[in-house]
């Protein structure tokens, strides 16, 4: 933890940074925290009750216009982040990654280069309670999915706290406030609910880092986090790693597989 | 309030044939926002678009759907008919009810339903259209011509007359192609060379023209008017600026048993070479695969007895790129390799050879000086048997088309030799005789009862050697399929005309369809026969199906035509269905967030990026902006773009959106 602070005070005493994204201890458990000199890095904390994806605050343009920031990234906020590079939403220039591993080692990153690198030589961590939920659901019928997640998803009430927790979704413009035409019902029911979460599903295609901010961010805890999971697998299987390409839906290459067109 | 006419259209009968027009009519009627609904036997006649006409200035139309044929035929009648009543022609939609509906279903109620839907959907569509003009894009008047055979060369001619700028790249050494090597040509016995080398030197002599030989197309981008081409000039190891053509390193290069691809293998060639003394350009290039230099490093004799000191080894490939308005694909065709049909014994017998063969036999320019002679021993043979369609329709084989200009050049073969060898028999075995064309059967009767060639009705079954004579076993189905058996000196096969090699990557290349047998595809068999259908890439000569000279230089003075027409205008007009992103008034906002998924999606290099900045002058944000000149109007970045910030003109999401709640609706 000293690591960290000390780390972050050297770089506000060197005027490299103006703001630093991390975290504070909470009244529960720590939550996020954004320091502004050197005085407030004496708070930020690290650890395994870090929840959330700290990169979604890197495109919140009222936070981090015109600012240089640091941000300490976990395993997924270094995936989010070198998505974020490939969709032209970092400034390269402005940023300082320090990347904290699951041993509690610390590593500055320069640019994506270096993350992809890291990324590549790294497992991601375990989940073993979504594992066993996974396969769970991977076991049951058609039928018994489709109860499922009509049972789960009938209890949203579409406050987009899933949204808001992701990294990946910072259109300023989401297809939800779209309304010429009203692609998703305003809403919330049961069908309404499944039309919002599948296109957020579809729209994470080849982009989600797996950090399963959204799930836990669900104020009635749907494990909406494995539909993204789901996708990334089968984004896998059928077009290889989405690390070298950033763009898997976007981009072609001669051997993916084209099964699924009828 | 939208205030839309909707006009049904009988075509004659056949729409209303299996649709009742005039239900339509008045069903559309009650559509909301429709103010006027009428049917007519043909909407596309004269009095038909009057009314039309009368119905937009009487009626103060909004908005203009014809319930007629597919928009392909007749959209364009109607938006001008529309346009001269004052209305935006974007206003005005075509409701397919021909090729949709009357054509594809019996005659029923439910066929004037789903009529009626139909109309539905394009009336929805049509509240929602708005006014759009017509893009103008300027036009690069150079055109890239891809080839340098008779069609290249005469296409290139064609539109450097007319005063436009053209580049002509040609693969090989020289130009000419597969003409250059024919002896004389059918019907009327001129010779080759004679009537196309002066045509090969005002290419090379023409201020319009920029050669490029030893040349490849490496990629291309952009489209009509505005194409990128990247062109590979392939190192020919001699400077063509020094090289004087002199002669001298080819005489002296030690390797000098190379296969002359010119003499169709029966000649031999050193490895710095130009491939006959008319090329164009004549300056050697030196054949790396085959060279001393290249493959061990030593000898460079070229080099020390060169004069001008032109010989330059191991210099790099060079890319350059060039602005073009039009292409012209002029890649000719190749012969089948008769080893395909083993029964023939072709590569197995030296003295069984394939019609270019014997066309270098009987040149002047060949390897017996115009004599003809068997390759194997040199002697005149005294009974040549001609096999015609080796190969050509045959399905059992693959190849089931007519290769066209077989009959007329074995005929031409069996004169030819009649004429050098006179006491010499000929024999040609056909199956049937095609000699559509001026003078053509007039030509094949002289090679039959002047000089005396036999022609027999029915197929060879097989060729083998027997004491030194070649034993041709076929049946002459015209005395009853009675079995013909021949004692040959010489057998010449008239092989199929099958696509160039490299014609599926070229055509890949350049986004240009082509057909089973890798022939480029015409855009249209009848109306549109010399272009593809890739808008501003023309094709014209063997490269889109067996031909010959007469109609590829048909083919290649219509496909010079179309660039000349195309080039005669400054801009090109494009119809304005085209992707935008949006831009919120005052302009400077847009809901794009610029994440360029759109880019990568883009299959034209359309989407650019725009820096969209506040009054001081500071970068906001960057989006992402559609070149009008470049995009095609697809769609594929509209289903990529998340936030929905980019869309169709013409065919908005809304629209579409509305179209499909349009039938749900009820």
């Amino acid at each position: 933890m000293s690591e960290l602070i000390n780390k972050v005070k050297e770089l506000f005493d060197k005027e490299a940074i103006d703001l630093f994204i991390g975290y504070e201890e909470g009244s529960r458990r720590p939550r996020p925290f954004f320091a502004k000199n050197a005085t407030d890095a004496t708070k930020l904390v690290f650890d395994d009750r870090c929840q959330g994806n700290l990169a979604v605050y890197l495109t919140r343009k009222d936070l981090v216009r015109g600012k240089r920031v640091g941000i300490s990234a976990s395993y997924y906020a270094l995936k989010s982040i070198s998505q974020l590079f490939n969709e032209n939403q970092l400034n390269k220039d402005l940023l300082t990654i320090i990347g904290i591993g699951s041993d509690g080692n610390l590593s500055v990153f320069e640019g994506q280069e270096q993350i992809k690198a890291y990324l590549k030589e790294t497992p991601p961590p375990a989940k073993p309670e979504d594992d066993e939920l996974v396969s769970k659901i991977n076991a049951m019928s058609p039928a018994e999915r489709w109860e499922f997640w009509t049972d789960e998803l009938s209890k949203c009430f579409k406050c987009y706290a899933c949204r808001a927790a992701c990294p990946m979704c910072y259109c300023t413009k989401c297809i939800v406030e779209v309304n010429r035409p009203q692609w998703i019902q305003p809403w919330a029911s049961t069908l309404g609910n499944m039309e919002w979460q599948i296109n957020r599903v579809m729209h994470m295609a080849g982009r989600c880092s797996d950090c399963g901010s959204c799930g836990t961010a669900c104020p009635l805890g749907i494990p909406i986090h494995l539909l993204t999971h789901k996708m990334k697998e089968s984004v896998l299987a059928n077009f290889g790693g989405d690390d070298e390409r950033g763009n898997v839906l976007s981009t072609f290459k001669p051997e993916d597989q084209e099964s699924f067109i009828l | 309030m939208s205030k839309i006419g909707v006009f049904i259209c009988h075509c004659g009968e056949n729409i209303s044939a299996t649709v009742d027009c005039k239900k339509v009519a008045q069903e559309a009627a009650n559509i909301e926002g429709v103010e006027f609904a009428t049917d007519y036997k043909y909407m596309c006649s004269d009095p038909g678009q009057t009314m039309i006409k009368e119905a937009i200035k009487e009626k103060g139309l909004t908005g203009v759907v014809i319930g007629a044929c597919s928009p392909r035929m007749h959209e364009p009648t109607f938006r001008k008919a529309c346009a001269e009543a004052g209305l935006n022609p974007y206003m005005c939609e075509m409701s397919n009810l021909r090729e949709h509906c009357s054509w594809v279903h019996d005659k029923s109620d439910t066929t004037t339903e789903k009529a009626i839907d139909l109309v539905k959907m394009l009336v929805a569509k049509t509240k929602l259209d708005k006014p759009l003009n017509a893009i103008k894009v300027p036009i690069t008047k150079k055109a890239l011509v891809i080839g340098g055979g008779i069609a290249g060369i005469q296409a290139s001619l064609d539109i450097a007359n007319a005063g436009k700028q053209v580049i002509l790249i040609e693969r090989e050494p020289s130009i000419g192609g597969h003409m250059s090597q024919l002896s004389e040509t059918f019907p009327t016995l001129d010779c080759s060379q004679c009537i196309l080398t002066p045509r090969m030197v005002e290419v090379a002599q023409h201020p319009n023209i920029t050669l490029y030989n030893y040349a490849e197309l490496e990629s291309l981008d952009g489209s009509i008017g505005n194409f990128k081409a990247t062109i590979r000039l392939k190192a020919k190891s001699v400077d063509p600026k020094t090289c004087t053509g002199c002669g001298i390193c080819w005489s002296k290069c030690p390797k000098k048993k190379i296969p002359s691809e010119f003499n169709a293998g029966l000649g031999m060639r050193t490895a710095i070479y130009t491939p006959f003394p008319q090329a164009v350009p004549n300056k050697p290039v030196i054949d790396k695969a085959n060279c001393n230099y290249y493959l061990n490093g030593k000898c460079k004799v070229c080099e020390k007895v060169c004069p001008t000191g032109a010989i330059a080894f191991d210099k790099p490939d060079e890319l350059i790129t060039e602005d073009i308005g039009a292409i012209v694909l002029a890649t000719g065709f190749d012969v089948l390799k008769p080893d395909f049909f083993p029964e023939y014994g072709y590569g197995k017998y030296p003295d069984v050879i394939t019609g270019l063969q014997f066309e270098r036999l009987a040149s002047a320019s060949g390897p017996t000086l115009g004599e003809i002679r068997r390759p194997s021993d040199g002697k005149i043979p005294q009974k040549v048997v001609f096999i015609a369609c080796a190969g050509s329709r045959d399905p059992a084989k693959g190849i089931p088309y007519c290769s066209k200009i077989c009959c007329m050049y074995t005929a031409k073969h069996a004169m030819l030799y009649q004429h050098k060898v006179h006491e010499g028999e000929s024999y040609v075995f056909y199956m049937d005789i095609r000699a559509g064309g001026k003078n053509y059967e007039e030509f094949v009767r002289r090679a039959i009862e002047d000089d005396g060639a036999n022609y027999i009705r029915g197929r060879v079954a097989r060729v083998y050697e027997k004491d030194g004579k070649l034993i041709v076993r076929g049946v002459d189905t015209l005395m009853g399929a009675k079995p013909v058996e021949i004692e040959a000196d010489m057998v010449v096969l008239a092989s199929a005309g099958v696509s160039n090699c490299g014609a599926e990557e070229l055509a890949q290349k350049m986004h240009v369809s082509y057909d089973p047998y890798k022939f480029f595809a015409e855009a249209h068999p009848k109306l549109k026969p010399v272009e593809t259908n890739t808008a501003g890439i023309y094709l014209c000569g063997a490269c889109q199906a067996p031909k010959d000279i007469p109609d590829t230089v048909s083919t290649a003075s219509g496909a010079a035509a179309k660039v000349i027409g195309l080039f005669s205008n400054d801009e090109l007009t494009r119809e304005p269905i085209i992707a935008v992103v949006n831009r919120i008034p005052s302009h400077d906002v847009s809901t794009c967030v610029g994440c360029f998924m759109c880019e990568t999606a883009c299959p034209y290099q359309a989407i650019e990026h725009e820096e969209i900045k506040n009054r001081q002058g500071e970068v906001i944000k960057t989006v992402a902006r559609v070149n009008p000149g470049l995009c095609q109007g697809c769609g594929t970045c509209v289903s990529f773009c998340r936030s929905k910030s980019i869309d169709i003109q013409g065919f908005s999401n809304e629209q579409m959106y509305a179209e499909v709640m349009a039938v749900l609706a009820d």
